[in-house]
């Protein structure tokens, strides 16, 4: 029996769709049986961001409605032999189309298959939302490091709380070192310390995401990039392992690190 | 009809006190208080105060009261007063005094609402909204809107261990806090919020909630 996760942010723009794919790849590449599930009914874009786009034959609300099986709408990612699938969302309609109670029975026959289940939340808290949520049992929250996404997300931790799952951890995305350094953005403590949640991992902003994006191939398979490392470690911390958190700093050291140095050596 | 008294005149420094009988009819008590009322040995305008015992007096039946006692023009009711009330009215009074605890943080969109005072333990994040019929006391940040004395208490105060609301309530006085404020909790010093006497809502330190609001404290003996 799988577990079904929940991605989710309330604000978009956020990185939603990039850390589900990313994060389905790495669970993948550690080995485990993944289904990705995108619920944005209307506004695909995890079938892009893999490069499934032109494989999809039949789509969720094709399985909900009956006119297909599961197994028939499930894209298979070639690059991981059986291990990494997508249900994709239709485009042709919205996000009425599909009740909780639907999404519930869908990711509950899923679960049986798979050993994680990650669902690509709609931006918003309206039905997309409601979707998305009534079939997990863990969430993770994104959000960057802008107030406007800390402020989204803490409205969107307020609904998951009041869901009967586990505690919603979080993803900080798009961290800009050069901006934390200067102190012109919020850092990783004050979020954290806001919205008083677990952290389960950080992602560096970097233009590779965007490129590999485009190009249909998530990032978290190239093994040298600082986004990528981000992804793999908060896959090896949902699998359990504890990793500690990569620094932000890179800068050049201060005068007491210095010091510091001086009197460890 | 017997001859008893059912309103009694007693005279006072503060004014006349009418005490109105509890076991008679009511009809009977109106149409003695319209004699005594109009009654030329009273003169001058007097204050009244109206006891009606164990009467339950309804805000219908104490208005006609008010209504007679005042027509005959020299009379001014102080106030009615009555030994009995309602369960429900008793039961909103208890509320009232009672102090509800939220444990756990009040996030963006969410409301918190009591009928009497209002304990948080945990932030109230911005857009989260707490609010009371009584005071509210927050242990933690207070960075969200807070309104105290909802049904109207002016003596309600806001205190929390970190004042930095964008919105502060009390009774029908709003503030926002302003850049100027905010200046002020970059001290780390627990702070309330009050109705001043000139109206408006003013910040101190928690330090002279005592002396500002003596009636607040409930404890009783101590040393």
């Amino acid at each position: 029996m799988g577990e079904a996760i929940v991605i989710t942010s309330g604000k978009g723009g956020v990185g939603k769709t990039t850390s589900s794919a990313n994060l389905g790849t790495a669970l993948a590449l550690q080995g485990k049986k993944v289904c990705l599930v995108d619920t944005d009914i209307g506004l695909r874009n995890l079938d892009v961001i893999l490069g499934l786009e032109n494989r999809i034959i039949y789509d969720l609300v094709d399985v909900i409605e009956g006119r297909c099986r599961i197994q028939q709408a499930l894209v298979k990612d070639k690059r991981f032999e059986d291990r990494l699938f997508l249900l994709p969302a239709a485009q042709t309609t919205d996000k009425n189309a599909v009740t909780p109670e639907q999404m519930k029975d869908l990711i509950t026959e899923l679960k049986r298959d798979y050993d994680y289940i990650l669902i690509d939340c709609p931006a918003g808290i309206e039905q997309g939302y409601k979707n998305a949520v009534a079939g997990a049992d863990r969430a993770i929250v994104v959000t960057t490091p802008e107030i406007s996404a800390v402020r989204d997300a803490d409205r969107i931790i307020g609904l998951l709380e009041q869901e009967d799952i586990e505690p919603p951890k979080l993803i900080i995305n798009r961290i800009r070192r050069n901006l934390i350094n200067s102190g012109d953005t919020l850092d990783v403590n004050d979020i954290t310390s806001h919205l008083s949640i677990d952290l389960l991992g950080i992602v560096l902003d970097d233009e590779n995401v965007i490129s590999s994006s485009n190009r249909g191939e998530p990032v978290v398979m190239d093994p040298n990039n600082p986004a990528a490392l981000g992804y793999r470690n908060i896959a090896r911390r949902i699998l359990g392992e504890s990793v500690p958190l990569m620094s932000v700093d890179t800068g050049k050291p201060g005068f007491f690190s210095k010091l510091k140095l001086l009197f460890t050596k | 009809m017997s001859k008893q008294q059912v309103v009694t005149i007693k005279g006072t420094k503060d004014g006349l006190i009418l005490r109105l009988d509890d076991q008679c009819a009511y009809s009977d008590l109106l149409e003695e208080l319209g004699k005594k009322a109009q009654d030329p040995g009273l003169e001058g305008a007097v204050e009244v105060q109206i006891h009606t015992g164990s009467r339950y007096c309804s805000d219908q039946a104490a208005k006609e009261i008010i209504q007679i006692v005042q027509s005959a023009g020299h009379l001014r009711v102080s106030k009615i007063q009555s030994d009995v009330i309602t369960m429900e009215e008793c039961n909103q009074r208890v509320q009232e005094r009672q102090s509800e605890t939220y444990i756990g943080i009040v996030r963006s969109g969410q409301e918190v609402r009591a009928k009497g005072d209002l304990v948080v333990i945990g932030d109230v994040n911005p857009n989260g909204h707490v609010s009371a019929a009584g005071s509210i006391y927050i242990l933690g940040r207070l960075k969200g809107k807070a309104h105290a004395g909802n049904a109207g208490n002016r003596e309600a105060v806001i205190a929390a261990s970190w004042l930095e609301a964008t919105h502060l309530m009390i009774a029908d006085q709003m503030e926002t806090m302003t850049d100027e404020l905010a200046i002020l909790s970059e001290h780390p010093e627990m702070e309330c919020a009050y109705l001043h006497t000139n109206g408006v809502i003013a910040i101190d330190r928690l330090q002279d909630l005592r002396l500002l609001r003596p009636g607040l404290s409930t404890f009783k003996g101590g040393c």
